[in-house]
């Protein structure tokens, strides 16, 4: 029956299980000196609903960990990172198994031994082809949001030995002990083989001599991996750090900012790094500075000074040079915004997500430029002047446009409109928000105009606030201009309140972002739909009908806070594929992937950094890459940047969602 | 170091002047609906020069407005900017005011209010841009006024304020307490920060009535009143385009010049 013995040829094979013992003794001491680090920031309630949480994880754990989702949309990093993971969850399971069977006295056998021999050679062949396309990637390929630093390089050699002196050992002892009396038992270990027919004619002395001095450095230099690893918190700390962080991932609306508490806050957004909340701190140790952030961003596609990746890794090194291991009390305060980020870094940020949609250990690098924001804009009194210009618009106007770009005023777009405009005193159930821009910018009046005469075609009973509504808040909560946020949210949740409104139709995603899942925060329930949402329901109703034809090739832009923020993907994608004759094709880019207009986040109103591109120009690149002749989105903002960035407009236009179903709604005569 | 500021609200500026209506019978501007009442922004710098005074030497603002309850907005931003308190003067007696009304109801006011070193006033309104209700103001107060200012410095009770000039600067000193009327040279408004926009929110604005401040109603008359507006329209203005031809940029250009010297 075939088998081997476990621990052959080595004397006192425990004190490897002693020495492990010890050394994850020290790699929790090290670990527990981080815990400490990340104690330092503010509290954060992330304890609530644990069972909810556990069961969230869990499928992460699945989904995002086992499977690998995130990782697999580069396929290249994707399947080297996962041949490494399963790698090393086979030879994991494997020496537990040795271990098991050495104690309990259970030893494999047959034909089950041969097929673990195989499985266990598997791992270690998946680990070694894995670090040799991350090599590959790193050393030679160097794609340029890798970022190399030494710990790289002593992980990859490291491994690369431990798991070479693995199959030398392996085959030094078949070496000796199999390869001759048993040859079709070596072959189940193929990697242990290749190098016994190497040593096959050593004698047996040299045999067991360097299988001795080998074994012990291979398990010396194992240990040495899990010490080292724990003292210089190592990139491999990942291993642990990452489900946590991922198992105290925020389970609320997408990059929420938390409400400061206006009587009791003592201080406004982060200018230390003590000013982070404790899970702030846990994201910049839970990043591995893989890239795939920087890779997605908008900002860093287009010059601008931010990567987010970046921006963490910073924000990480602000932290260690403060709090160095041993963690002792460090008093001093010291500036963050400047020995971390810079202030423009910190502005550049259109608040899109795609960054974190990339992450793969789910750090969440909105919060914390909106809390970087907060301290610049609220403490500091310094932002860009055109950020200034707009915020000081919504404090003295209401809403964010003034000046020429405006020759409207708010309620001007009812004028003429049989359309049922709320007066003092009247109630209604449903309202059309129609937002500041859909209010106030020509195009996007166009779009509104034509937004009700197609809920009126479909019978819609909507009312509309005209010159009494207000900016919704949101360009000043991105801005970090917290107060004229809540300011206005409480006066529209006021607003909507004395006129009875229980469900609110909104034009602007941006708009249904904050009202649906941020205005709860502050007493206002509503309920609040999308008009992407509500026209699939009325043509899945029948009340509306796409009946003329539309000879044209489509594409669809995912808005940013309409995709990545709440998920919408399909009804936009629904609604055009029914409009007759016309071809949706995808972007590159598109749904989770979508690529930002460039518009949000305050960006709609702060001028972009000299000297670099537009980030629209970027997409409506991509767009006529795509070989479309309308680009469809269903934002306003996104309207307004790709009206700008469009130089011929004879072969791409852009239209709002809204515009195609109108077009195709009017039956030709 | 305690200032007053005098502040105005007026119809947002930024709207296009093809909004308005006139009432040709009545005299009067009737502004669009739906615009945003706003500080008047050389009263918005008057606060913030009066805040950069706060800024170095600590002590009080107190901001004043007379007008409607509409006025109450305009005073609760200055607070958020940085004053201390507010008082918004409102009374039937105290509608259709021309400038030297306006300058009495304010005089009374302070009078009420004491204790000051400083007066501070937009060099003139946003809306009107009469310009005098400083000038009368510290006439009536019997302080030294200077207008114009684009700085100003306190030392030991005693101003010293650089103007704007048509074609420069002139620095001037006067004893406290003194009027000063300020030009938007001084600089851009700050950003009312943090918290203090919540609290502006929540600050109780007194409203004075005339006979609070004891004026006198007399004087508030229409049939005193010194100014009387003749005619009120909204000019037209024609634009015309002309495009210089020439054979060569060189013909261009010296086409322009001659159509220019024509001009002048």
């Amino acid at each position: 029956m075939a088998s081997r013995e476990v621990f052959w040829n080595i004397s006192y094979g425990y004190l490897v299980y002693l020495l492990a013992l010890v050394s994850i003794g020290i790699w929790l001491y090290g670990f527990y000196q981080r815990y400490r680090v990340w104690r330092l920031g503010r509290p954060d309630e992330r304890s609530k609903e644990i069972g909810k949480r556990i069961g969230i994880f869990f499928r992460h754990i699945i989904v995002d960990v086992f499977a690998h989702r995130k990782f697999l949309r580069q396929p290249f990093s994707g399947i080297m990172h996962l041949t490494i993971f399963w790698g090393f969850i086979i030879l994991l399971l494997a020496s537990a198994v040795d271990a098991i069977s050495y104690y309990s006295g259970f030893h494999l056998r047959g034909s089950i031994y041969l097929w673990f021999s195989l499985i266990s050679d598997l791992g270690g062949f998946l680990i070694l082809a894995g670090i040799l396309m991350a090599a590959f990637r790193r050393y030679l390929w160097k794609p340029k949001s890798l970022n190399s630093v030494l710990d790289d390089g002593i992980l990859l050699t490291s491994i690369t030995a431990i798991i070479i002196t693995g199959y030398m050992i392996e085959g030094l002892r078949q070496a000796a002990t199999e390869i001759k009396p048993h040859p079709d038992w070596a072959v189940w270990s193929p990697g242990g083989w290749v190098f016994a027919k190497i040593f096959i004619d050593l004698s047996e002395g040299v045999l067991r001599s360097w299988h001795k001095f080998l074994w012990w450095f291979h398990s010396i230099l194992t240990i040495g991996i899990i010490l080292y690893s724990g003292l210089a918190f190592s990139k491999l700390q990942h291993v642990i750090v990452s489900p946590l962080n991922i198992f105290f991932r925020s389970l609320g609306p997408l990059a929420a900012p938390s409400p400061i508490d206006i009587e009791k806050a003592e201080i406004l957004g982060v200018g230390e790094i003590k000013d982070f909340t404790w899970k702030q701190l846990l994201d910049l140790d839970a990043c591995t500075n893989c890239g795939r952030c920087e890779d997605a961003c908008p900002a860093w596609a287009t010059s601008k000074p931010l990567s987010p990746r970046k921006l963490v890794q910073d924000l990480k090194g602000h932290m260690l040079k403060l709090y160095p291991n041993p963690v002792q009390s460090n008093e001093n305060s010291s500036s963050l915004i400047g020995e971390g980020p810079t202030e423009a870094e910190i502005w550049a940020c259109t608040t899109c997500a795609a960054c974190q949609e990339a992450c793969p250990v789910y750090v969440e690098h909105i919060l914390k430029i909106i809390d970087l924001r907060r301290h610049l804009v609220l403490a500091q009194n310094k932002m860009p002047e055109s950020a200034q210009l707009m915020l000081r618009n919504m404090q003295m106007r209401g809403h964010p446009w003034a000046g020429a770009q405006s020759l409207r005023l708010r309620g001007d777009w009812t004028t003429n409109l049989d359309l049922k405009v709320l007066a003092e005193g009247d109630q209604i159930s449903t309202l059309l928000w129609v937002g500041c821009t859909g209010a106030l910018v020509d195009r996007n009046v166009e779009v509104t105009l034509s937004l009700t005469r197609v809920l009126k075609a479909a019978g819609v009973d909507f009312a509309v606030l005209g010159e009494g509504e207000t900016c919704c808040g949101d360009p000043a909560r991105r801005a970090g201009y917290e107060f004229q946020f809540q300011l206005m949210a409480e006066q529209n949740i006021e607003i909507f309140k004395t006129h009875h409104i229980q469900e609110i139709i909104t034009s602007c995603p941006h708009c249904y972002n904050i009202i649906k899942n941020e205005y709860p925060k502050y007493g206002g329930q509503f309920k609040v739909i999308h008009y992407t949402q509500l026209l699939w329901d009325l043509l899945k109703q029948g009340k509306l009908n796409l009946l003329n034809e539309i000879h044209s090739t489509l594409t669809y832009h995912d808005p940013c806070y309409l995709g990545r923020y709440n998920g919408i993907y399909s009804e936009p994608r629904q609604i055009l594929k029914m409009i007759p004759k016309a071809t949706l094709k995808e972007m590159k880019r598109s749904r989770e992937k979508s690529f930002c207009c460039g518009g949000g986040g305050g960006h709609m109103w702060i001028e972009k950094q000299p000297g670099t591109q537009k980030i629209s120009q970027k997409r409506i690149e991509e767009a006529i890459k795509t070989e479309v002749d309308t680009v469809v989105t269903s934002c306003p903002y996104c309207l307004q940047m790709f009206e700008e960035s469009i130089e011929n407009k004879d072969s791409l236009k852009a239209k709002d969602l809204v515009e195609m179903v109108e077009l195709s709604l009017k039956k030709s005569s | 170091m305690h200032t007053i500021v005098c502040v105005k609200q007026v119809p947002d500026p930024e709207i296009p002047p093809a909004k308005f209506k006139i009432d040709p019978v009545a005299k009067k501007v009737i502004p669009p609906p739906g615009v945003p009442p706003v500080i008047s922004v050389y009263d918005e710098r008057a606060v913030e020069a009066a805040c950069r005074l706060k800024d170095k030497h600590k002590g009080k603002i107190t901001v004043i407005s007379v007008g409607s309850e509409k006025s109450t907005d305009v005073v609760r931003h200055a607070i958020s900017m940085g004053a201390d308190d507010g008082y918004v003067l409102q009374d039937e007696a105290f509608e259709n005011l021309d400038s030297f009304g306006t300058a009495y109801v304010l005089g009374k006011a302070i009078q009420k209010i004491g204790g000051y070193d400083l007066i501070l006033c937009g060099r003139q309104a946003a809306d009107w841009g009469a310009g005098q209700v400083g000038s009368i103001l510290g006439e009536i107060l019997g302080l030294p006024v200077i207008t114009f200012a684009c700085d100003i410095q306190a030392e030991d009770k005693k101003l010293k304020v650089k103007r704007i000039l048509k074609d420069g600067f002139e620095v001037v000193e006067a004893p406290m307490p003194a009027l000063v009327t300020v030009s938007s040279e001084i600089g851009l408004p700050r950003l009312p920060a943090g918290m203090a926009l919540m609290l502006a929110r929540r600050k109780q604005i007194p409203i004075w009535k005339a006979k609070d401040i004891g004026a006198d109603l007399s004087e508030l008359d229409r049939s005193k009143a010194h100014t009387e507006i003749t005619e009120i329209f909204i000019p037209t203005r024609e634009t015309k385009c002309e495009m210089i031809s020439g054979a060569t940029p060189a013909e261009v250009a010296t086409n322009l010049v001659s159509k220019l010297a024509k001009m002048i």
